[in-house]
């Protein structure tokens, strides 16, 4: 992160502590779409995802006025910091969680850019399709790194930071990740074309 | 499939996102929810100390830290010398001018510009206590210790000025007087160079090991140069720039004896005209 970048963050982060809530909102309107998206690809449905997405921001609300979570690097990797304890929660409430869908046929996810070309969103839908079908089946470390790195652009210190994982460490789970991703997509490939043939 | 295409896929995965009523409702909420546990708006005086504390955590960066120690020494570098160059030999700022200048010094790395600045400045003081002397108001009775010491300063730079004039010389390469004629005079029929150094004068410079005199070069075609005439252009420059040192000198010391003579004003004249042989 740049200097400029680094006081940027540093000024809001004590704006926040000084109960600024006009500065929070700004966090929110910035970093609500990355939050969701990282939480619904880890538990797989939407309006699950809208009601964690919310518990993050007020808990983050409350962490930062009460110091009470671990110090993180910048706001962004405080917030992922606060998703992935939510997540945690979440999972814990219910042990008996069901495999992960990210949503049902019947619910597919709506594509947010209606201004584009309707051949590009139709490529974007059967990338998405592909994806999302493919993506529940990796580890969910492996979802997590892919998610945060190729999804929502964080940099593999805030990636570290936020798993309290080496860069290193982090390197390593993101090329074994793609590796796995790219050997399921390849065999749905696969499938489709035979398919096809017969 | 390539790991890029892969890539590609993964990127489109940016487009899932929140719908925007639910963002804009959950919005609302949110800021309801934080009001309710103490959430207010910032003062001015509030924002300013934010903006400090934040600067300065981000100042605590080693690579900022050393950026900006540069810059200020820079700053100070150039920007104290204009300042305090003003300031004359009564004067508290004078020693922050004596320091300025001599960090303006230590920031030359030419050894020739550095010499040609320290003359300037070594005369400019000296031009100064030559003024401060002049005034009758200063230069009287009750002043005597101060006059004095002015005596002194001027008699050091003076000195000073002297000695860095021998490291220009010094630093001039030596150009040999029968070298600078037979290059001079090469093809002066064709290109109208005119060269003459008489006999006794070069004899008399070799014997005392003394600066060369002068060749008086009358006309050059600068149109059409070539080698030979590019070598005798600068012989003639580098000439030129010894005689000029040699001529400071000379000033220099007549300026000195009329301080000694106490006749201020015009030693201050002569002082000028080394200063503006010097901007040459």
């Amino acid at each position: 992160m740049s200097l400029i970048g680094k006081f940027k963050d540093n000024k809001i982060l004590e704006q926040i502590k000084s109960h600024d809530k006009e500065a929070f909102i700004r966090v929110y309107d910035t970093n609500v779409s990355d939050i969701y998206r990282f939480i619904y690809f880890k538990i797989g449905h939407k309006d699950e995802a809208h009601d964690l997405t919310s518990a993050v921001f007020l808990k983050a609300w409350n962490h930062i006025q009460t110091n009470s979570l671990e110090s993180a690097k910048t706001l962004r990797a405080l917030l992922y910091k606060v998703a992935r304890n939510v997540i945690i929660d979440y999972y814990r409430e219910r042990s008996n969680r069901q495999p992960l869908s990210l949503d049902d046929e019947a619910n597919p996810i709506d594509i947010a850019d209606e201004s584009q070309d309707q051949a590009v969103q139709a490529d974007q839908s059967a990338d998405l399709e592909l994806i999302r079908k493919k993506l529940p089946l990796l580890k969910e470390e492996y979802r997590e790194v892919i998610i945060m790195r190729f999804v929502n652009d964080l940099s593999l210190e805030e990636m570290a930071d936020i798993s309290g994982k080496s860069r290193g460490n982090i390197r390593v789970l993101l090329h074994r990740a793609l590796k796995a991703l790219k050997e399921l997509v390849e065999e749905e490939i696969a499938d489709r074309g035979s398919v096809t043939q017969a | 499939m390539t790991e890029r295409q892969l890539l590609e896929k993964l990127n489109n995965l940016k487009s899932v996102n929140p719908e925007t009523s639910w963002q804009a409702s959950n919005r609302e909420l949110l800021l309801a929810q934080i009001s309710n546990s103490g959430a207010s708006s910032l003062s001015a005086w509030q924002v300013f100390v934010i903006n400090f504390q934040s600067f300065a955590k981000a100042a605590s960066q080693p690579a900022f830290a050393l950026a900006t120690f540069i810059v200020v020494l820079l700053s100070v570098g150039v920007f104290s010398h204009q300042l305090f160059s003003q300031a004359k030999p009564n004067d508290s700022l004078y020693i922050a001018r004596i320091i300025s200048e001599k960090a303006k010094l230590g920031v030359t790395l030419d050894a020739k510009s550095r010499d040609k600045m320290a003359v300037q400045f070594a005369t400019n003081h000296a031009q100064d206590i030559s003024t401060v002397l002049a005034d009758p108001e200063f230069n009287n009775e009750a002043n005597q210790d101060q006059v004095a010491k002015l005596n002194e300063s001027f008699k050091r730079e003076i000195e000073t000025a002297r000695t860095r004039i021998s490291y220009m010389k010094a630093e001039t390469p030596a150009v040999q007087p029968e070298a600078m004629v037979s290059i001079a005079n090469d093809d002066k029929e064709d290109k109208g160079v005119q060269v003459s150094l008489s006999e006794p004068d070069l004899a008399a410079a070799v014997s005392v090991g003394q600066t060369p005199p002068v060749v008086s070069v009358v006309a050059v075609d600068a149109s059409s140069t070539t080698e030979p005439e590019l070598a005798s252009s600068s012989s003639a420059v580098e000439a030129a720039e010894i005689e000029g040192e040699s001529e400071t000198e000379k000033i220099l010391e007549e300026a000195e004896e009329l301080f000694n003579n106490k006749d201020y004003n015009s030693a201050v004249d002569k002082l000028k005209e080394v200063d503006q042989m010097l901007k040459k």
